[in-house]
């Protein structure tokens, strides 16, 4: 008889963990959140052209950091790419912000587009949804006196991490969908 | 009177004071009755009625109040009837009335949870509504008789809102078109290459509201009851990045006013 109730026991749990791990987000929730973690990356974009841009103040440009580095997980890293090398350099987010910053031209673009989904946000066991981004990025570095000196197109993947979390706002709970970025790794680099 | 004398003397007295003594116990017998005590018949009459009422209870077709029950289950223990059955029957029924206020006090605390979610919505006024429309969900909840404090208290509050609401709609109206067309004007100026002007902007609709740092709440999506929102921010934060992206991609929703009429809490939805 226990033994039996035991076995009953374990096709309950294993169905409750089945359970847990399917996907419940309606449709229409679950393009918010993929909405949301696209944003995201666009925000970044145009936080990276505020940083590269040598015509924004020093102070803009630190927080605007601080903004950037926000949207990343806690130690993410950057790939970094040139014509001029084949080996890709991976910098801390932080690292990485400062030498864009010092970056040695007169003038820097920097344009991200085709960003799309590369592998859909799914959910994990522990609730947590995860996906690929990919994005390609236009980099142009210009000269007072020559012009455009260096431009090159990377095509870069960026791991997003969606979790739902709640917190409590003037006494309302509220539930709230934390995107973060994770690393962004270098796929390839051409002119 | 010489007779009389002589039938005394032939009287039995040993044979007179056993029945006067059985007389006193019979008396004795007869007054038990009155002082409150029961006959066997009667014990055994009240045995069966509690066994019915609490089979009653236990089967759940007791049409008593809960607080009635527990009192019939108290009212039986304290006779102590000495009965097996019914002593059984008696702790079942506890069982089930336990299991009753359980589930009375769980429905009871879904209910306060609900109402105090919605309360909350309510105060914010989410969904846009009228005076009139707010007062028809106030008193919805106030027809749930929830009994409880914090109820109470969101109740007051949003009661004193919509007194708020009809006194001056038109002026909050007028603050919401305000705020949207203080957010659009960051954006353009930002777009224009104009940070100065942007900043001004900034610092222009910082006045509205209570501090720098006020919540701001973007919804996502809004399915039935459940609102998904991004990351909370706050209004320098929001304003900052409105300047940043060039881009306003929300509506104003909703939002609280503190007792200076600024702004405490602010409430955004995704265009």
């Amino acid at each position: 008889m226990k033994r039996t109730m035991v076995i009953v026991g374990l096709i309950f749990l294993s169905v409750g963990l089945f359970a847990q791990g399917n996907d419940d987000l309606s449709p229409q929730r679950k393009q918010a959140i993929d909405s949301l973690a696209l944003e995201k990356v666009r925000d970044l974009s145009k936080y990276i052209s505020i940083i590269g841009n040598k015509d924004t103040p020093w102070s803009e440009a630190q927080r605007v950091i601080e903004r950037a580095v926000e949207l990343f997980m806690p130690g993410s890293e950057m790939g970094v790419s040139s014509l001029s090398r084949p080996e890709v350099h991976y910098y801390k987010l932080r690292e990485y912000f400062d030498r864009l910053m010092q970056l040695n031209y007169d003038r820097v673009v920097i344009d991200w587009y085709k960003i799309q989904y590369v592998s859909d946000l799914e959910r994990q066991p522990d609730g947590t949804y995860v996906g690929v981004i990919t994005v390609f990025q236009r980099f142009q570095g210009y000269d007072k006196e020559k012009g455009l000196v260096y431009e090159d197109t990377t095509k870069k993947d960026i791991t997003v991490y969606v979790k739902r979390k709640e917190t409590q706002i003037g006494g309302r709970l509220i539930g709230f969908w934390d995107v973060l970025l994770g690393d962004i790794r270098v796929k390839e680099t051409s002119k | 009177m010489t007779k009389i004398v002589n039938r005394l003397k032939f009287v039995n007295w040993q044979h007179f004071v056993v029945i006067t003594l059985i007389a006193v116990v019979a008396m004795s017998f007869d007054s038990c009755k009155s002082s409150g005590k029961l006959t066997n018949k009667e014990k055994k009459a009240q045995i069966e009625m509690y066994k019915k009422k609490m089979k009653e209870i236990i089967n759940g077709t007791t049409t008593l109040s809960l607080e009635d029950q527990e009192a019939l289950i108290a009212e039986a223990i304290n006779k102590n009837f000495g009965d097996e059955k019914l002593n059984d029957l008696i702790l079942k029924a506890q069982q089930v009335t336990k299991k009753a206020y359980a589930a009375f006090e769980k429905d009871n605390q879904a209910k306060v949870a609900a109402a105090r979610n919605k309360l909350f919505d309510l105060l914010v006024n989410k969904q846009n509504l009228s005076a009139d429309q707010l007062e028809d969900e106030m008193n919805k909840i106030k027809a749930l008789n929830l009994g409880n404090t914090e109820i109470d208290e969101l109740l007051e509050r949003l009661e004193k809102k919509i007194g708020e609401m009809r006194g001056y709609n038109t002026m909050e109206m007028k603050l919401k078109d305000k705020i949207e067309s203080i957010f659009q004007s960051i954006v353009d100026a930002s777009k224009a290459g104009n940070t100065s002007m942007a900043n001004s902007r900034i610092d222009a609709v910082l006045n509205y509201f209570s501090a720098p740092d006020v919540p701001v709440l973007i919804i996502i999506s809004r399915e039935g009851s459940i609102v998904d929102y991004d990351k909370p921010t706050t209004i320098q934060d929001y304003l900052n990045f409105l300047k940043d992206q060039k881009e306003n991609r929300n509506n104003l929703d909703s939002y609280e006013l503190d007792d200076a009429g600024k702004i405490k809490v602010l409430d955004l939805i995704k265009k």
